[in-house]
């Protein structure tokens, strides 16, 4: 009876992974059928795979410059936001402060279509509009939380001996943050690294307000195939699938610290 | 010695702070005031007060994305938090390939909106979608997904619930193993099993760690834009047009700037009201 139940379970634990699974993987697969197979009724699931999609996207679109300009984006302003937010993090931690980090949390909550009337009207005014700096400062919005979060209990978890003796030798709070401090809570700055590139990487709303032509990230350039009359899913399913590879593969890295940086600090790892 | 050190610790909490006063705080007010005039691409920007905000409780549209923006936040809510409590609990008891099924469990919420939306649009296609060919094939009736009007919202719900309910899961997942197993000892030896023992002991110890899945999902899901914007633009018609979605088409297609901005801040004060309430149930349950 209990090895049964035991069965039972691990059915549903497969079925459900099935169930969670098999969307991504249809994307996958249709990336990889030609024009016809791919609007074929009833659908097929065998069928001889072809590159054409992925050559279609990158040698007859811009696909191959927006996927480099969300690199940018994404790297910039996860550089950026730590900068901004270690710093900060280090020393909210050290005086168990909590208004800087819940102030954070202001953009976390607040809608994002909220911020765009002004900042749309502010980078005009700074002549910024459509550049790859307005993004990457507007992406930092969105990676400063996270990796202010993701930091603090790292930070918290430091030894104040450690500290307390490099000061005494005279050393200034940024000298002892970067040559002391950083070095032991290195496991954590990787994941509020990957988590802040993952989170710029996806993020939608504001390139699609603020991007112009020569800034425009690899998700708008999707967003923007999908409205381009008759639509072609070949190539729209192997653009999904190309922007999907980075966060997959980052997430893979960091599974286990994955929900624990999501929560800002509510569930433990 | 000490006052220094302290004054060169906040010094490094300044160009954090300053960044978050300039893009969000003072963005925030600037909304606020953008919300009090008469603001059209074209035209002399007015002082209007609140007009905007009365002219809001007369228009319909907004009392439509009132609604959908409630539907889809609770229909969605309730749905993962079951079905999120429900799968945690199995992963509990489930030792099965532990590694494998935390990478499937994980890549619906990691991956971009975007593709999201793309492969939605590709599975759900009323025609050529693999989705209605599963239900023909099932002898179910097939749908008009998210090109109906009647059932869109509910698509979405379905969508933003295959992705987000593993979160909630693994939340819970994390909120079990660290549960005290002693309590679950002695509730066996005083007979507690099954259900009852889910009700009285399990449900109650993981009262904080739902409320933690509740408020995050709750901020996502109240000013959720992304997948709606990319499927529908809000359509068809106003079908999908929730608060946020209505407020954006406010602001970029008819470019009106005042009242998009009075909407803005409307579904701002929802959001942090809902938090809010959440925070005082929170002092409740924990203990």
């Amino acid at each position: 009876m209990k090895t049964l139940m035991r069965y039972l379970m691990s059915l549903q634990v497969i079925v459900l992974c099935i169930v969670l699974f098999a969307p991504i993987a249809w994307m996958i697969l249709a990336s990889f059928k030609n024009r016809t197979e791919i609007t074929k009724y009833p659908p097929e699931l065998f069928f001889t795979p072809t590159l054409e999609n992925y050559q279609h996207l990158f040698t007859r679109t811009d696909f191959l410059e927006n996927t480099l300009n969300s690199f940018y984006v994404a790297g910039g302003s996860t550089v950026l936001g730590l900068l901004l937010a270690l710093p900060a993090a280090y020393a909210i931690s050290w005086h168990r402060m909590t208004w800087p980090a819940t102030l954070t949390l202001f953009a976390r909550m607040a809608p994002g279509t909220l911020f765009l009337l002004p900042w749309f009207i502010m980078f005009s005014n700074l002549g910024l509009s459509g550049t790859h700096a307005a993004l990457i400062i507007t992406h930092a919005v969105i990676t400063l939380p996270i990796a202010l979060w993701t930091m603090l209990p790292h930070f918290d978890g430091l030894p104040r001996e450690l500290t307390e003796s490099a000061q005494i030798d005279g050393c200034s709070s940024l000298k002892i943050l970067i040559l002391i401090a950083l070095p032991i809570v290195m496991p954590g700055l990787i994941v509020a690294i990957i988590l802040s590139f993952i989170f710029s990487w996806n993020y939608f709303l504001f390139a699609l307000a603020l991007s112009g032509i020569s800034s425009k990230t690899a998700i708008v350039a999707s967003f923007n195939f999908i409205g381009e009359g008759v639509t072609n899913w070949g190539a729209l399913m192997a653009a999904a699938t190309v922007i999907a590879l980075p966060p997959i593969i980052l997430t893979f890295l960091i599974q286990r610290k994955l929900v624990a940086g999501l929560s800002f600090g509510a569930v433990k790892g | 010695m000490k006052a220094q050190r302290a004054a060169s610790l906040h010094g490094l909490m300044l160009p954090a702070v300053i960044f978050v006063v300039l893009m969000v705080i003072f963005p925030f007010g600037y909304a606020f005031w953008l919300s009090l005039q008469d603001y059209r691409i074209g035209q002399a920007v007015k002082f209007i007060g609140i007009g905007n905000y009365t002219a809001l409780i007369q228009d319909e549209q907004f009392w439509n994305g009132i609604k959908l923006t409630f539907i889809l936040y609770i229909t969605a809510l309730i749905l993962q938090l079951i079905l999120g409590v429900g799968l945690g609990m199995l992963l509990h008891r489930v030792q099965l390939m532990r590694g494998l099924v935390r990478t499937v469990m994980v890549s619906p919420f990691m991956l971009p909106p975007v593709v999201i939306g793309m492969m939605s649009i590709v599975i759900l296609d009323p025609g050529m979608g693999v989705a209605n060919y599963l239900l023909k094939a099932a002898n179910l009736p097939t749908s008009l997904f998210l090109a109906s009007t009647d059932y869109v919202i509910y698509t979405i719900v379905l969508i933003d619930t295959w992705q987000w309910t593993p979160f909630v899961a693994l939340i819970v997942l994390g909120g079990l193993q660290s549960l005290p197993t002693k309590i679950y000892e002695a509730a066996a030896i005083d007979g507690a099993t099954g259900w009852r023992e889910f009700i009285y002991i399990t449900l109650p110890l993981l009262g904080p760690t739902i409320l933690t899945a509740a408020v995050l999902r709750s901020v996502d899901l109240l000013r959720f834009f992304d997948v709606i914007y990319i499927t529908t633009q809000g359509g068809p018609g106003y079908a999908s047009s929730t608060l946020n979605i209505y407020a954006y088409r406010k602001a970029f297609e008819f470019t009106d700037i005042g009242y998009a901005a009075a909407l803005m801040i409307t579904l701002s004060t929802i959001v942090f009201g809902v938090v809010l309430v959440f925070s005082q149930f929170r002092k409740k349950v924990t203990w």
